[in-house]
């Protein structure tokens, strides 16, 4: 019996080797030498002299203007495109939960942005949002209104990006919440109309209380990967006007791929990793999830 | 009133039709005669065996290579668009497979460095974006060492006579090695609209001021005046705003000192946004140099200022609503009272250091450069650096006779080593991209030009550790 549990215990390790192996290769081993790298001077302009500077980097980085720029756009940014994404994703996960199958359609056409390439939607944005030829400025025309530069005015460009984003990643938290609605019981719904409860007064006091564990997964999930936004940022505005829309991931793209100073922009990549562990456990300990858990049962 | 004018252009000193360059010109062209007599486009694949007869002159073992494969990485850019189709006369000449590898501008100035920084044998051959970086940390190889290997260079032939002379200074690193070979030659050249000119009574502007006052009248409700780059980026209002500072007597680099605190430079700077704030078109802070030839062509914009190659593209009536009404221009001087300096470029080939198939990557390198090529080249519209490209009668009827004379008279006005001082800078990434930032911030108006160039000179010369 033993024999075999040994053999077991061989195989299963064995079919987990090649993609612990991926793992490992794609995660660990480009954080260590991130790590490593942030307290050198690495650069691919000098690769032969290449000197251990300890916390010079990280130093240097706390004294920049431009490091504290790019932290606080980087935390508008995410603050208020995931609370727009949250907002909007529970409220339609609502609606299309209580739609009846004649409007099942909707659900498809909601999930699209997340299956469009990235890349793609943010160059059809890019069109979309050009000042002279672009269709938002048509509308905007047609309304009555003035037309706005909206990738190239301090006023606009933020709130554009955030809008684009908005559009792209709601219908993940339409998922989350759509699958979490499944999984709510009958019961209290049925009390509450019995009781003579309206339709906002069900969605406020037992819907979204009931739904809170999804919503709380759903807003750090999205927290995370919208502090990393690059793509979008990168396309449509370069971080303009001046550096009003630069995040930190653009901010250690501009030094590690433009000027290629990759220890500089390891420690920057390393202080990002900081912040988003700081504060994904500062949201998992506040949420207490396992407690919100229990509560639905 | 579609004819085109020949704008206040200053006269062309160094390129007047000297007997030599008349008998190099003419030779070339009879070569290209021997084709056009086929009725067939110079580049069409069917006149490959004529195209080999030119090669074979030479005094080049072509197919010393054979059965070796190369890759070619370059960015979007007329060089790459005219280049690509002739590879099938160099497949044939020599026996070398090429693979292309093309991006998109900021996509290959962020991908190619980190390859070659990383060691990688590939690309072979690659255009090159930033001279200064590549040669100081050691990414292309020497071709001085090759141009003296009989194999496979031929001296006569080639004809470095024919070539521009500041394309043949530009490649020659201050080790006195050249590392790359100048492809294309371009100067800040002006574009207007005739057409729209003319309707509000104005000549082609000759200063900043007349740029603006012209602009503004220019402007409309669906009309920019002037569309210039300057998108919040190194690669974007650098280049254009490089030259209104040298035409104000401003240099951006000089004893590897940032000097665009001076008050040439701010003046220059402040003149390139009010321009672009008061002449401009809506959202012209997030204009790069795709947004600008774009609006000219589809005629929403007056007047541009930029590289002299858009004249391919403007003069391509598939393309562009310009084409036959565009007067090309010389650059506009500053309030300063000093001559007028465009900036200039020309775009440069290399051979990675780390490439395996060196001799192949050379041979590629000198067909590319080669007489016979940049004929069929510049008959695309390309804009080569060599005298008998662009005296063909190919050239001037795809480029545009006028813009070529307007873009030979930006080059010979252009002052090549203040250019080299800042885009030829190892950490030139580090210059031009406070520098494009601070042009956005003029335009856009989120700082005075002041206060920008104050920062983003102390920025650099941090960067710059001075």
């Amino acid at each position: 019996m033993n024999q075999f549990k040994k053999e077991k215990n061989k195989f299963i390790i064995l079919m987990l080797m090649p993609a612990t192996i991926l793992l490992l290769g794609l995660t660990l081993f480009p954080f260590v030498v991130s790590f490593i790298l942030s307290f050198t001077d690495y650069s691919l302009l000098r690769p032969g002299q290449t000197k251990f500077i300890f916390l010079e980097n990280y130093i240097e980085l706390m004294k920049t203007k431009d490091f504290w720029i790019a932290l606080r756009v980087t935390v508008v940014f995410t603050v208020f495109a995931v609370a727009l994404q949250v907002v909007l994703g529970v409220v339609l996960a609502n609606l299309l939960h209580n739609e009846n199958a004649n409007v099942s359609f909707l659900r498809t056409i909601y999930l699209l942005p997340l299956a469009i390439t990235p890349i793609a939607a943010t160059f059809t944005f890019r069109l979309m949002f050009n000042p002279s030829l672009g269709v938002l400025n048509y509308f905007m025309k047609i309304l009555g209104f003035e037309p706005q530069a909206w990738l190239a005015s301090p006023s606009t460009a933020l709130f554009s990006l955030i809008i684009v984003d908005t559009w792209q990643w709601t219908p993940f938290i339409l998922l989350i919440c759509l699958g979490g609605l499944a999984s709510l019981p009958n019961e209290p719904f049925e009390a509450a109309k019995v009781d003579g409860a309206n339709s906002f007064q069900i969605f406020y006091k037992i819907t979204v209380p009931m739904l809170y564990p999804f919503i709380s997964l759903a807003l750090l999930f999205r927290s995370i990967d919208a502090f990393k936004t690059f793509d979008i940022i990168y396309v449509l505005t370069s971080g303009g006007p001046g550096i009003l829309t630069r995040t930190l991931n653009l901010y250690a793209f501009k030094h590690g791929i433009e000027y290629l100073s990759m220890g500089y922009a390891g420690s920057i990549a390393i202080v990002m990793l900081i912040i988003t562990i700081i504060v994904a456990q500062i949201f998992l300990r506040k949420n207490k999830l396992l407690q919100a858990k229990e509560t639905l049962r | 009133m579609s004819k085109k004018k020949i704008s206040h252009l200053p006269p062309i000193k160094h390129l007047n039709l000297t007997r030599r360059h008349f008998v190099k010109a003419t030779s070339a062209l009879a070569g290209a005669g021997i084709l056009s007599s086929y009725g067939l486009p110079l580049y069409a694949a069917s006149n490959v065996d004529e195209m080999m007869k030119m090669y074979q002159n030479a005094n080049i073992d072509w197919q010393s290579q054979k059965g070796s494969s190369i890759v070619l990485s370059g960015l979007e850019h007329p060089w790459m668009a005219s280049i690509e189709p002739l590879i099938p006369h160099f497949k044939k000449l020599t026996g070398i497979d090429v693979s292309v590898q093309k991006q998109s501008e900021s996509e290959y100035v962020a991908e190619v460095p980190v390859k070659l920084g990383a060691g990688n044998p590939t690309p072979d051959v690659y255009m090159v974006w930033s001279y200064g970086q590549a040669a100081n940390a050691g990414w292309l190889e020497s071709l001085d060492q090759h141009f003296d290997n009989p194999d496979l260079f031929d001296k006569n032939w080639y004809d470095l006579g024919d070539i521009f002379d500041s394309a043949k200074s530009f490649p020659i690193w201050n080790d006195g090695e050249s590392y790359v070979m100048s492809i294309t030659a371009e100067a800040q050249t002006m574009f207007a609209n005739q057409n729209m000119l003319d309707a509000a009574g104005l000549n082609i502007p000759t200063t900043f001021d007349e740029l603006l006052s012209s602009g503004k009248k220019l402007k409309s409700g669906d009309v920019a005046g002037v569309a210039m780059r300057s998108k919040a980026d190194g690669t974007a209002g650098s280049w254009p705003g490089g030259g209104f500072v040298f035409s104000n007597g401003g240099v951006i680099i000089q004893d590897g000192k940032c000097m665009l605190d001076s008050p040439e430079a701010i003046e220059a700077i402040h003149y390139y946004g009010t321009i672009l704030k008061e002449a401009g078109p809506l959202g012209v802070g997030n204009y790069h140099w795709y947004e600008c030839l774009n609006d000219y062509m589809q005629e929403v914009c007056a007047i541009g200022m930029d590289s002299s190659n858009f004249a391919g593209d403007i003069e391509n009536p598939e393309k562009s609503n310009a084409a036959g009404h565009t007067t090309y221009g010389a650059m506009v001087s500053g309030p300063s009272g000093k001559r007028a300096k465009p900036n200039m470029w020309h775009w440069m080939s290399g051979i990675n250091s780390k490439s395996q198939n060196k001799a192949a990557a050379f041979l590629f390198l000198t067909w590319a450069n080669s007489k016979p090529t940049c004929l069929m080249s510049s008959a695309l519209g390309l804009a080569t650096t060599r005298t008998s490209a662009w005296e063909s009668d190919g050239f001037k009827s795809a480029f545009g006779a006028q813009a070529a004379t307007a873009a030979l008279s930006n080059l010979q006005n252009a002052d090549g080593k203040i250019m080299k001082d800042c885009w030829f800078h190892p950490q030139s990434g580090e210059i031009l991209t406070p520098f494009g930032i601070a042009i956005n911030e003029v335009v856009t108006g989120t700082k005075s030009a002041e206060k920008a160039m104050k920062e983003a000179t102390a920025k650099i010369n941090k960067a710059l550790g001075v």
